[in-house]
């Protein structure tokens, strides 16, 4: 297989990987640091020096406890795949026609719809306060997940249309020539090709979904109440050892479902 | 097929959920809305236990969040834990409802000096929380100067050693002891009269801090600080070298009431509550975990003698205390001013 | 492989029917309540005063804009632009060679790096913010670090005092960006079709030639797009900037924080708001505008 860098230089072919592997240290320094000290048994949570006071499991025992914090989690995993689900069909579906049709100022749409990507979160979290006190709309689970599908569907919108560019215009020819309705030679030709962009799009709609905070502390009632809410009140007094605790087991399932994906994808 | 794997996943995470959303339907329930840090669990529980009313709680960190957010919920909380303040604020302006006294019997529990307060005669739309003061804390290990006042902390050899209370309104109140001036008279003369000191003052800071000063005084970031008592009375059981002084210039006293804004849902219930905190072995739980100035005097007599000893949490009686009063419009000049010297530099 | 630009049959460019805008139409309506109207909202209060916590005085003026005219909230957008913009250089600088090193490794490697990049982000940004105060910190794990390799004595005459400075809060920003970064930039590369890169080689060109004038021109869109996630949310950036400078850098989020919450000038804040948000709409149309230029020059 052909090298892309022509005529190979052994420095150049050293700084890459090494350059990645350091950047891959700074970013896991953080992480390393407090999946360690969710094992840590740190007496008083003043001390921000970087001491190892003995392995420990409480933290772990004071989170499963805590009903608040589990609640929390349960609330914010329910909330970012219905915002997932909603972002997928909503993303899909405005690409699809946006590349389908020809809208009438398709380009001031297409600004339109990114915008929530742009405008910034605390903004966005006021203006639909203000917005649903307006409409008389009680803050809760809707709300709170109207809100983040607001900004996370632009992103499956945006990877959706970049693998639409790249389609090759005859599969849906060929697939009405088979006889199909266009419903269905959207659904079982046109979807398995733009899975890619609608896995990733989603993937990141999720991990948005999951960690923000601005725009749900304005839209939340206290029974939708979600992990990021929690922390900004919790974490800023001092050292909170369970949030570590729930931050490695968020990790650890990450992992575990990174290494179930590939392991199901390898078997076919 | 990768959008079956993805269904699975919702699936299971949704399934995870079980019945959620249905439990808040018809029963009686109690809308807390109140300081982050404040509230312990186990007293929202047994509160829970005791009349089988659950508890929502939402928190804010600070009076005005909480009125932005109340006054976009009309109808939603029971309960609000404004500052004396914000309680003034809020009469004014109609937000109340009357607290009914009889319902709340336990109310002879307090302390005779916390029964009539200023901002509300007769506690006709508060019952007191928990008060405390604004003041000086300081690692006597590392400093050896007397330290009895704004003027000795804000001096240039302790530069880049001081943290304060990231409140705008707060530091300007200091300099306005120090130059002799009453700290609710925030004309914009006055205004101008403090300008010069507090720029002297913000170079020397190293740290703007409302969160939690606690870690950086403990860890040797800061050794000065200004900050709230409990803070103060925490850093103190943990570590006796730590004191805390009420600054000779002059400070203010701060005190947080439970309140029951208009159409609350359930009158009954904020009731219920105001009524279980100010039962004396409760009250006793809240002042073990924020050890502030209990205003309860049945509970004062269950705590210990080294809690009632801690010199943030119960101040001499002697010094002269301040309180804030609403400034309505004079918020803004203060942020004006504030935003100006914070951010020339 | 096919090449990515076909002729479009005529049959697919079409004016929409019926069909076409009912199946929009939930589309439009979303748009219109929730980013539209929103937005409006936040217009229409920008033109009012404040008048004390949650009172607004509904007459028209535009006394807020003119007072984001001055100089204390001009510094304040300035310095904002001055960090996200060094933020988004430095991103691009650093996560560049990343994202060519995944798009061009092994069709097999590239999911497994990607996820190893996109894993810190399960994570709450404020938790791994608090990470860095220990990191960073005095007696903290780079200190210790340091100490323990006998490089403090030496090299560094006191132990390292990053915390509570720009430095530590550029850190920080540039952590939380990064991926942001990294995986547009990713996007482009990996549709990089290297017979391009040999045939610059082929004609001559050395390897600083070929990547200004090959590769990073074909590059551009993803890095256009880097640029646009990363410089845009980093302006509005608040609370990271707060904790690491120990609340001596705010920037305009952090205003607009304070306005909305703690000043409670609702309307002013609002027309930060908007200022901040046509700041947006200008970058988003230049950056978006040379993107589209470099794709026709190339």
């Amino acid at each position: 297989m052909a090298h892309p860098l022509p005529s190979g230089n052994s420095l150049a072919r050293l700084f890459l990987p090494a350059w990645t592997i350091a950047v891959l240290v700074f970013l896991y320094l953080p992480i390393v640091l407090l999946v360690v000290y969710s094992f840590n048994n740190v007496p008083t949570n003043m001390d921000l020096s970087a001491h190892w006071h003995g392995f420990t499991l409480r933290w772990y025992r004071a989170m499963w406890a805590d009903r608040t914090l589990m609640g929390s989690v349960q609330n914010t995993l329910i909330i970012a795949s219905a915002v997932t689900v909603v972002s997928i069909v909503l993303g899909t579906g405005a690409a699809w026609l946006m590349h389908r049709f020809v809208f009438p100022a398709a380009g001031g749409l297409q600004t339109l719809i990114l915008l929530p990507m742009i405008i910034p979160e605390i903004i966005m979290g006021v203006s639909l306060m203000l917005l649903f006190r307006a409409i008389g709309l009680n803050r809760g689970y809707l709300t709170v997940i109207i809100a983040h599908v607001t900004f996370c569907f632009p992103f499956v919108m945006a990877a959706v249309q970049a693998r639409l560019a790249g389609i090759d215009p005859a599969l849906e020819e060929a697939a009405l020539d088979l006889g199909a309705t266009p419903i269905r030679a959207f659904f079982s030709v046109i979807v398995p090709y733009l899975m890619p962009a609608i896995v990733a799009g989603g993937l990141l709609a999720f991990t948005l979904s999951i960690d923000e905070f601005m725009v749900t502390y304005f839209t939340y009632d206290a029974s939708s109440m979600t992990l990021p809410i929690l922390i900004y009140s919790e974490a800023r007094t001092g050292l909170k050892l369970t949030l570590n605790a729930v931050s490695t087991l968020f990790i650890a399932g990450t992992i575990l479902l990174v290494l179930a994906m590939e392991l199901l994808r390898s078997r076919r | 097929m990768k959008h079956l794997h993805l269904g699975l996943i919702v699936a299971m995470i949704l399934s995870l959920a079980g019945c959620h959303r249905s439990s808040q339907k018809q029963q009686q329930r109690l809308h807390l809305f109140a300081w982050s840090e404040y509230v312990p669990q186990e007293v929202i529980d047994g509160f829970t236990k005791q009349t089988g009313i659950p508890v929502d709680y939402e928190v804010y960190d600070s009076n005005e969040k909480m009125l932005t957010k109340l006054l976009s919920s009309p109808g939603h909380y029971d309960l609000i834990q404004p500052s004396e303040y914000m309680v003034e604020h809020l009469i004014k302006r109609g937000l109340l409802e009357p607290v009914d006294q009889s319902a709340i019997p336990n109310v002879g529990n307090l302390l005779p000096e916390y029964r009539n307060p200023e901002y509300d005669p007769g506690m006709k739309y508060s019952v007191p929380y928990m008060a405390g003061t604004v003041g000086i804390v300081y690692n006597s290990d590392k400093i050896k100067d007397p330290i009895r006042g704004y003027q000795d902390v804000f001096q240039p050899k302790y530069a880049g050693r001081i943290i304060v209370l990231d409140d705008n309104r707060e530091i300007v109140s200091w300099a306005l002891d120090v130059k002799g001036i009453d700290i609710n008279d925030v004309s914009p003369a006055n205004l101008a009269k403090v300008k010069p000191l507090l720029a002297d003052w913000l170079k020397l800071i190293k740290i703007f801090n409302s969160d939690d000063p606690k870690p950086q005084l403990f860890s040797g970031d800061v050794d000065l600080s200004v900050v709230y008592c409990g803070d103060a009375a925490k850093l103190i059981e943990q570590d006796k070298k730590f004191r805390y002084v009420l600054p000779a210039e002059g400070a203010h006293r701060f005190i947080d009431n439970l309140c029951i804004p208009k159409d609350a849902p359930d009158k009954q219930a904020a009731e219920a509550f105001i009524n279980y905190i100010l039962r004396p072995e409760v009250s006793k739980i809240i002042s073990d975990k924020f050890p502030y100035t209990n205003p309860n005097g049945a509970a004062r007599k269950l705590l210990t003698p080294q809690q009632l000893a801690n010199p943030a949490s119960y101040p001499p009686e002697s010094v002269h205390l301040e309180i804030f009063h609403d400034i309505g419009k004079a918020n803004a000049d203060i942020s004006q001013l504030m935003t100006e010297l914070r951010n020339g530099r | 492989m096919t090449q990515a630009v076909a002729i479009q049959p005529i049959s697919n460019v079409r004016r929409p029917g019926w069909r076409g805008w009912g199946l929009f139409a939930p589309m439009l309506a979303w748009l219109a309540l929730f980013v539209v109207a929103p937005t409006a909202i936040l217009l229409v209060y920008s033109f009012f005063t404040g008048e004390g916590i949650g009172e607004v005085d509904t007459h028209f003026t535009l006394q807020n804009y003119q007072r984001i005219f001055t100089p204390v909230y001009l510094d304040l957008f300035w310095r904002s632009i001055v960090y996200a913009g060094a933020t988004t250089i430095l991103c691009a600088l650093i996560g560049y060679p990343v994202a060519w090193y995944i798009g061009r490794a092994p069709a097999s490697r590239r999911g497994k790096l990607l996820m190893l990049v996109m894993i810190p982000f399960m994570t709450s940004f404020l938790i791994r913010t608090y990470a860095w105060l220990i990191i960073l910190h005095e007696h903290g794990l780079l200190n210790g670090f340091l100490e323990a390799a006998h490089l403090i004595p030496t090299v560094f005459s006191h132990p390292l005092n990053i915390l509570y400075t720009p430095t530590a809060v550029m850190i920080a920003l540039v952590y939380t960006y990064l991926p942001f970064m990294i995986l547009p930039i990713y996007t482009s590369v990996e549709k990089l079709d290297p017979s391009l890169i040999e045939a610059a080689a082929d004609l001559g060109a050395g390897r600083t030639r070929s990547f200004f004038r090959v590769i990073l021109p074909l590059t551009w869109p993803g890095v256009a797009a880097g640029i646009l996630m990363v410089f845009v949310p980093a302006i509005a950036m608040f609370a990271v900037t707060k904790i690491m400078s120990g609340g001596h850098i705010r920037l305009i989020g952090d205003e607009i924080q304070e306005q909305f919450e703690g000043g409670g000038d609702l309307p002013f804040g609002s027309a930060l708001g908007m200022a901040l948000l046509i700041l947006f709409l200008v970058t988003y149309w230049i950056s978006a505008g040379r993107g589209a230029k470099e794709l026709r020059g190339a």
